[in-house]
């Protein structure tokens, strides 16, 4: 098996698909953020909403993915494409972010609130200032998780038409080439494992230095 | 000056009241404390002077305007609130929690920054080994102080404080009470202040204010508790040394028999106090010298004699009557 070999014989092939792939993937992720973020933080002030908004996140979650592309292929307007694909992903997004913002926010000690309530913040201060630097650790946890998830589910688009590194995969199993999914697969892992560690760096300038406890040091969170 | 009138809070979901028909006034430039036992209800009383907990009877005016007219972030930055928590933000360094309320009123930085060196200083703290910290780098003592000193930030003319000497070390707290009743001769904040530890109570308060399960039991100067307590369970409150408390709370001159003429004046012995100094540190000094008798002074001029059957009298009047 020489899968290095078969990258460098297909090299502007393997270019464009790879391209494809990162631009999905980087689109989804900022519709999804901005979306379902917002979406956390307005369940969190409407305890009421919750339940419902993480459930239909719970359930769209549960849908096989293939059946969701070719569910969503055929509403008019949509078809085949990027707009499609898109759509799906960011819909498969929204169970990990829109529940790690809530649980997030949720998990803020309330002693904290209280405090920064007693000082005379206003409603929108607390969440600003207090709930939402408070609940990055575990926003961050989510997003992690999304970009790997997001990362590999893209693959499936190629069943409505992305040429993305999806395509390695479905047709190295249909010409059962061994080297075209490894290929495929390795790309694929190569682009989650650094989207992650670039997440990584970003979360160690956004969550604050009191937030990031290490090991050793006494972890009491407002007290 | 607070006036509570009539207030009660009654908790959903319980059937006591937290705190039942409360009337008080804390004078401007007082300290107004709250004792009594746990889950008596001095935080529910002290939330509802800064709206926290909304009363469901009653009035309670700040300055005789009622607080239930102002907007309550607006009403807040108003009033310094230690909580009984601590309640620091954990993701802001200590200059940045003190900072809190400054910042909330657009403050220039650097006023702010000059504010919080201050106020760290104030505290014992220092400003450049601990201004940079995060809360969770702190002793549970240091986070009280940090506590303390925020709600100080902005200089607001009234206090609430919610046991905010309860986790620092004995002779630390000491220290900060000292502080807290030196600064308050120059700030003259109108403070209330609570606590279950009957002895800070009497040191720092102009007021006291006993409370049981949401009744006040009883309220007035601590030398009034002291000497009249209502009934038994401030008796148990005021604790078996209660005469001594009482020595602590009386002045000297209160006790001398004042010189009858320049003669008595003139052969005044070697051992004084002052008239205004507590009848304690007399009697500290009474048995430190091996004597019956000490000559009580106003400034350097002899005004009394002291007789240490005198203060056993007076203790035993009052306390040996009653207990
Ligand atoms: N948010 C709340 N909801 C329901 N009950 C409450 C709430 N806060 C206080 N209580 C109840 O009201 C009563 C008075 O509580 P409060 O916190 O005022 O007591 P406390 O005198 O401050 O006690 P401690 O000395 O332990 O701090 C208690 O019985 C308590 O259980
Ligand atoms: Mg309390």
């Amino acid at each position: 098996m020489n899968v290095i070999g078969f990258i460098r014989d297909n090299a502007s092939l393997v270019l464009a698909y790879t391209g494809n792939h990162i631009a999905l993937v980087l689109v989804v992720l900022a519709l999804s953020l901005g979306l379902w973020i917002s979406t956390g933080l307005l369940i969190s002030r409407h305890e009421r909403l919750a339940g419902a908004v993480i459930g239909l996140g719970n359930v769209i979650f549960c849908i096989p993915s293939i059946s969701l592309f070719g569910l969503f292929m055929s509403v008019p307007g949509l078809g085949l494409g990027r707009r499609t694909a898109t759509l799906v992903l960011v819909l498969y997004a929204m169970m990990p972010l829109v529940r790690s913002v809530h649980a997030g926010i949720r998990s803020v000690d309330g002693t904290v609130v209280d405090a920064g309530k007693g000082m005379g913040m206003t409603g929108l201060q607390l969440l600003l200032k207090i709930q939402v630097p408070m609940a990055w650790p575990a926003v961050f946890a989510g997003i992690r998780v999304t970009v790997v998830l997001i990362t590999g589910i893209a693959t499936m688009a190629t069943f409505i038409g992305e040429r993305n590194l999806g395509r390695l995969i479905h047709q190295g199993i249909t010409r059962g080439d061994a080297e075209m999914i490894i290929a495929g697969a390795l790309i694929v892992s190569v682009i989650a494992l650094a989207l992650d560690y670039a997440m990584g760096r970003m979360e160690r300038i956004i969550i604050s230095p009191g937030l990031q406890v290490q090991g050793g040091e006494r972890p009491r969170v407002g007290a | 000056m607070i006036q509570l009138e009539q207030v009660s809070k009654t908790f959903r979901g319980s059937r006591q009241p937290a705190v039942d028909r409360i009337t008080l006034r804390v004078k401007q430039g007082d300290i107004c404390v709250l004792v009594g036992p746990s889950g008596c209800g001095k935080t529910t009383l002290l939330r509802m002077i800064n709206r926290l907990v909304e009363p469901d009877d009653g009035m309670i005016t700040v300055d005789g305007r009622s607080i239930a007219q102002m907007d309550p972030p607006t009403l807040r930055r108003t009033i310094g609130y230690v909580i009984q928590q601590v309640g620091l933000l954990p993701h802001r360094t200590i200059a940045q929690n003190i900072a809190l309320v400054p910042e909330l009123l657009k403050w220039p930085r650097e006023k702010t920054a000059r504010r919080v060196a201050a106020l760290l200083e104030m505290m014992d703290l220092d400003p450049g080994e601990v201004g940079h910290k995060y809360p969770h780098q702190l002793s549970g003592g240091q986070a009280q102080r940090v506590g303390v000193a925020r709600a100080l930030a902005a200089d607001p003319p009234i206090m609430l404080m919610d046991e905010p000497f309860a986790a620092v070390d004995p002779i630390v707290r000491v220290r900060l009470q000292d502080q807290l009743l030196r600064l308050q001769q120059t700030m003259q904040k109108t403070i209330c202040f609570v606590t279950h530890d009957i002895n800070e109570a009497i040191k720092l308060g102009d007021h006291l204010v006993v409370l049981k399960a949401g009744r006040m039991v009883q309220s007035g100067t601590p030398l009034d508790i002291l000497t009249q307590p209502e009934n038994d369970f401030v008796l148990r409150l005021l604790g078996d040394d209660r005469g001594v408390k009482i020595l602590d709370q009386t002045r000297a001159e209160t006790l001398m028999d004042p010189f009858a003429d320049a003669a008595a004046q003139a052969a005044a012995n070697g051992h004084r106090v002052q008239a205004i100094d507590p009848v304690k540190i007399a009697l500290e000094r009474m048995m430190l010298m091996n004597t019956d008798e000490i000559t009580v002074c106003e400034g350097a001029r002899p005004v009394g004699l002291l007789r240490w059957n005198a203060i056993k009298a007076h203790v035993h009047r009052i306390s040996g009557g009653a207990s």
